[in-house]
């Protein structure tokens, strides 16, 4: 074999072996009636500042431009429809999910995405039964909050240090899913704490049960957000530019 | 297309009031994950898969199927919360392996057992809802609960682009399998890539030829459409208060201790 054809065989089955653990990789939604009554309501409330700060903004760009609003609920039926299809995994028959998160918060900014996000866990409660109704604060932030800041942050932060953009792309997209998956596993751990060891002991248990698949999805995610915003770049710069233009207004 | 939207609009229960289902769904399933208790769990999953099923004409495996769907996420945490890694064995198993045990205690062990009941029927009042309610509806009873104007019109218009871009999406990924698109892990990746930015570009194209159209149509922020209304009846409202009631007292006998 050659050279190449050894580290193809070597990484496919690196690939495989992951995706053989992890039949089914969906993102983390905490199913409904998951949470208790009072996690529900602390994760809830503490969503509405940035829920309230993305709709004020909304609604100000939404007086000078009217077009926006349409503007903006396609780019919730976006997220919404690229988080539904199935992503490319080795294995045939084993079906994961993107969270669109990287790519909402690098497409449309982190405010504007709160508000989207919140529209979007919603549908896909009610329609694709993942994440819950008493769920959809928790979700809320770490999906729609938590995660795309993180993607907003590290991209932001790598462009100013001039680090190749592909490689930003990709940084911001899998560093986000990652902190999504750990607040997901910190807002169960302290809902349920163990038995031995408390908080700690429970957050290294959800971290490591999800882990097999919410890792090998990040990277997933990371690669195919730097392969969409390269397409992004080729064919709709001039889309791209309304958009940042927009996210700029805000 | 998406199967719970599907059967949504064939549910026999789909003409009744909205507002009522959505009352019944909703409190139903705060009084379950308040109570946290087996005998709740058990009421409402039995409630709501009644009224789904039967009176609602849904096929019984696909109700089935459907309750399983949250399954990877419901057997992986709960194994996290039942099963402990300790340096001390805990009362219900314990299997050394090496310094340290994989353990559990039963009280954790009942703990985990009622949180996948209370998931459970969690889940079925969502699926209650969700498969007898449009979701234009249930967009009509959040402007009644004082939703913002603004979010509901973006919601609208949300779930009907979903059904343009889903199209979309599905027209371009089957031309993709026509040419082999997705033979392989890179010319797969490469194409979601490019479907997903095709689509993006569809989707700015439909909503400038949308707005447009909107706009000669005298669109002024607002889109106002004639609402279906569906008189709530008393024997409804009736048996959901009855409903409530009892599950208001298990849900007391289960906070002083004399219900599971």
């Amino acid at each position: 074999m050659k050279k190449t054809e050894k580290r193809t065989v070597a990484l496919a089955a690196v690939f495989a072996l992951t995706f053989g653990i992890a039949p089914a990789a969906n993102a983390m939604h905490i199913m409904e009636g998951y949470l208790p009554v009072q996690y529900c309501v602390i994760w809830g409330i503490l969503c509405i500042p940035f829920l309230a700060a993305g709709f004020f903004s909304i609604r100000r760009t939404m007086n000078e431009h009217r077009k926006t609003v349409i503007l903006l609920a396609m780019s919730g039926a976006f997220i919404f429809v690229i988080s539904s299809l199935k992503i490319p995994s080795v294995i045939s028959g084993s079906c994961s999910h993107m969270t669109g998160t990287g790519l909402g918060a690098l497409l449309f900014g982190p405010a504007a995405v709160s508000v989207l996000g919140i529209i979007v866990l919603l549908f896909q409660a009610m329609l694709l039964a993942h994440g819950g109704l008493t769920t959809l604060g928790a979700n809320t932030f770490s999906m729609a909050i938590a995660g795309p800041f993180v993607s907003y942050g590290v991209f932001w932060l790598l462009k100013k240090c001039h680090v190749n953009r592909r490689v930003g792309i990709f940084l911001a997209a899998a560093l986000g899913d990652l902190f999504t998956y750990c607040v997901t596993s910190f807002q169960l751990a302290i809902c349920y704490p163990s038995e031995a060891g408390g908080i700690g002991a429970s957050l290294i248990k959800f971290l490591g049960v999800f882990a097999p698949t919410q890792i090998p999805l990040a990277v997933i995610e990371g690669l195919i957000t730097v392969a969409v915003m390269i397409g992004l770049e080729a064919y709709a710069s001039p889309e791209l530019k309304e958009l940042r233009f927009i996210g700029e207004e805000k | 297309m998406i199967a719970i939207d599907k059967f949504c609009y064939a549910s026999r229960l789909r003409y009744v009031n909205a507002s009522e289902k959505f009352a019944l769904a909703v409190i139903t399933l705060l009084i379950c994950i308040a109570g946290q208790s087996f005998v709740i769990s058990a009421a409402v999953l039995a409630a709501m898969g009644v009224l789904t099923v039967r009176k609602g004409g849904l096929p019984f495996s696909r109700y089935g199927k459907m309750l399983l769907w949250p399954l990877g996420f419901l057997v992986l945490s709960t194994l996290a919360i039942a099963v402990n890694l300790s340096g001390t064995p805990l009362d219900l198993f314990a299997v050394p392996v090496g310094e340290w045990y994989i353990t559990g205690s039963a009280a954790g062990a009942v703990r985990a057992a009622r949180l996948i009941v209370t998931a459970l029927a969690g889940v079925s009042c969502l699926y209650f809802l969700s498969l007898s309610t449009p979701m234009t509806d249930i967009l009509t009873v959040l402007g009644y609960c004082r939703c913002p104007k603004l979010i509901i019109e973006l919601m609208l218009l949300i779930y009907r682009f979903i059904f343009v871009l889903l199209d979309i999406a599905s027209a371009i990924t089957t031309a993709q399998n026509a040419r082999l698109g997705n033979k392989d892990f890179r010319t797969a990746y490469h194409s979601f890539g490019q479907m997903a930015s095709a689509l993006l570009l569809r989707a700015f194209k439909k909503s400038n030829a949308l707005y447009d159209a909107m706009e000669a149509r005298c669109y002024d922020g607002a889109i106002r459409v004639l609402k279906e209304d569906y008189p709530p009846k008393a024997r409804e409202i009736a048996a959901i208060a009855v409903f409530e009631f009892v599950l208001l007292i298990l849900l007391a006998g289960r906070l002083t201790g004399w219900v599971m």
